[in-house]
């Protein structure tokens, strides 16, 4: 297992993109933190804005830290088969399981450093603005940020499987975008109208609206008239994230091993 | 040493290898042959367990998926340009070599050793064909391999690449390791070969050296030079030759040396040349897959044919 951990680890660290997509990553979500600083300098800051700031604008939607490292998860498994490596990667690596794990183990230990370094930068802009973080390690913030971690890294999982399924990059991107984006919000939508009222029941199991819940800081409160959507609680909705991801990741594994390289 | 048995592998209605059986022996370079689309790369993906289906293949008495570290047992090139295009041509063997537990100074010999260490570098997109097959062979002896398994190593080398290439696997070959490589260039293969495993539509045609495939699969002539050698021709065909006059000379088919030899002291037939034509490796291979070709062009036509531009011939 080391041996496939050597070689995973170099085959990241000799990507160029690894470090445009981790760079941008940063980049953009430590210029939410920048923004927000800028904006609200001369106002306290509230405990909504600070998990804006560190989640780097992930808590409305925008997970732009988990869509970067989703796009390594997918280069992971879809960059094999786009350049033909999977031929020299599997001659060198022939037993198919200890590769999965040693991508599963670098990518989602990359994403966990990188998720953890971009909390600590925005941390930083935080304090160098407002001088303080109120209620950083208290409930409902400290959940919020816990669950905002496991999101990315659920997120990346997403990613990983998909590129592994579809043996590309281009399907498993268009797929990732796709459904959190559009599928998603249009069903979300459509839920509304009292004619296809017999989607409100989905809306609780749609894969990435839950998985944006584990970061959410108050229950969503979508006004008055809308339908009960019968959520579920911040941890439940994670775990049909996680299902989720456990589905696309054990269908893609069980073709890997079954498929011809 | 390497041993292949019942390798079998189908895409749904087509059998792509059918069976096949044989054994690639150390010490001398193993050629496999066969027309396009007989299943030769197939059957090499089978052996390294890259693609599923049925038998069983042995290095050294061991089962590639079980090997630890194969890069050190195994060399392999299989694709023409395996590479990330924007992963330098160096660091695509540190990654290998990192899985394997080989140190970055063995790249470098490698790559030094295939001629390219001074674009060791540069990303292998802006590689020709030539420079890739180099460094595909350079990954292929990363480990420093006791066995070799090439699909087609000299595909857009240019000349002095071909004699390079074929210099270093008979230097590998007389060194011990088992060789086993794939070829379209029969002229090459005649050259580098000293066994052969043909096959057409996935099954076994040949399997043995390259003199018995040659000698199994075309017919040998005799050809007789002599200052009087006309009457000599009627002689010959009563004794079931079949007789061509080539050059002055006569080229006798269906009768061995000896008994041409003996014939013309018999008759009294002074000669200045009695000697054996031997067939080329493309002739026996001819031959021998006529039949097994699973994409067949159409001839090409000298006079009046529609492709051919005026004046020009095929």
């Amino acid at each position: 297992m080391l041996d496939a951990l050597r070689f995973e680890w170099t085959r990241l660290l000799t990507l160029r993109s690894t470090y445009w997509l981790i760079g941008m990553g940063l980049l953009v979500t430590t210029g939410v933190a920048v923004l927000l600083g800028v904006a609200g300098r001369n106002d306290p800051i509230s405990t909504e804005v600070l998990w804006i700031a560190l989640n780097g604008a992930a808590g409305f939607g925008l997970p732009f830290l988990a869509v970067f490292m989703a796009i390594i998860g997918i280069f992971a498994c879809g960059h094999e088969y786009r350049h033909g490596t999977i031929q020299p990667t599997l001659t060198s690596l022939p037993q198919r399981n200890r590769l999965i794990l040693a991508k599963l183990a670098v990518v989602l230990t990359t994403t966990l450093a990188v998720t953890i370094v971009q909390m600590a930068i925005n941390l930083g802009v935080v304090y160098v603005v407002w001088g303080e973080a109120p209620g950083l390690f208290e409930d409902p913030l400290g959940t919020a940020l816990i669950g905002y971690v496991l999101y990315v890294l659920l997120y990346v999982l997403v990613g990983f499987g998909l590129g592994l399924l579809f043996r590309g990059v281009p399907s498993a991107l268009v797929v990732i975008f796709l459904m959190p984006l559009i599928i998603e919000n249009m069903i979300f939508g459509l839920s509304n109208i009292p004619q296809l009222d017999w989607l409100v029941p989905v809306v609780k199991f749609l894969p990435f609206t839950d998985g944006a819940r584990l970061m959410e800081l108050a229950a969503p409160d979508f006004g008055p008239g809308a339908p009960d959507f019968d959520l579920f609680s911040r941890w439940a909705s994670g775990g049909v994230f996680a299902l989720f991801a456990a589905l696309i990741l054990s269908a893609a594994w069980i073709l890997f091993k079954k498929r011809d390289a | 040493m390497i041993t292949a048995k019942g390798l079998y592998k189908r895409y749904r209605k087509t059998v792509a290898v059918d069976h096949l059986s044989f054994d690639v022996r150390p010490g001398v370079v193993t050629g496999f042959l066969g027309p396009n689309g007989s299943g030769k790369s197939t059957t090499m993906r089978l052996m390294l367990g890259l693609d599923h289906g049925e038998g069983e293949t042995l290095f050294d008495g061991k089962r590639f998926g079980t090997i630890r570290r194969p890069i050190n047992e195994v060399g392999a090139l299989l694709e023409a340009k395996p590479f990330h295009p924007t992963r330098s041509a160096r660091n695509h063997l540190r990654m290998l070599a990192a899985g394997n537990r080989i140190p970055d100074r063995r790249v470098d010999e490698v790559m030094e050793f295939v001629g390219l260490g001074d674009v060791k570098r540069k990303k292998p997109k802006g590689y020709s064909l030539g420079m890739a097959q180099r460094l595909g062979l350079a990954q292929a002896l990363l480990g420093d391999p006791r066995i070799l398994l090439l699909d087609e190593p000299t595909n857009g080398l240019d000349p002095h690449g071909i004699h390079w290439m074929r210099d270093v696997l008979k230097t590998l070959a007389a060194e011990g390791r088992t060789i086993f490589v794939s070829s379209h260039l029969l002229s090459e293969m005649q050259l580098m070969a000293d066994e052969l495993v043909v096959i057409g539509r996935g099954t076994m045609i040949f399997n043995g050296d390259v003199d018995t495939f040659v000698r199994e699969f075309t017919q040998s002539q005799v050809v007789v030079r002599g200052p009087d050698t006309a009457g000599f021709t009627a002689a010959l065909e009563a004794e079931g030759g079949e007789v061509k006059a080539e050059d002055g000379a006569l080229v006798v088919s269906g009768l061995e040396i000896g008994k041409v030899g003996h014939l013309a002291f018999t008759t009294g037939v002074e000669l200045h040349e009695l000697s054996t034509r031997r067939a080329s490796l493309e002739e026996a291979f001819m031959s021998a897959t006529g039949a097994s070709e699973e994409f067949v062009a159409k001839e090409p036509v000298r006079a009046g044919g529609p492709a051919a531009p005026e004046g020009e011939a095929l």
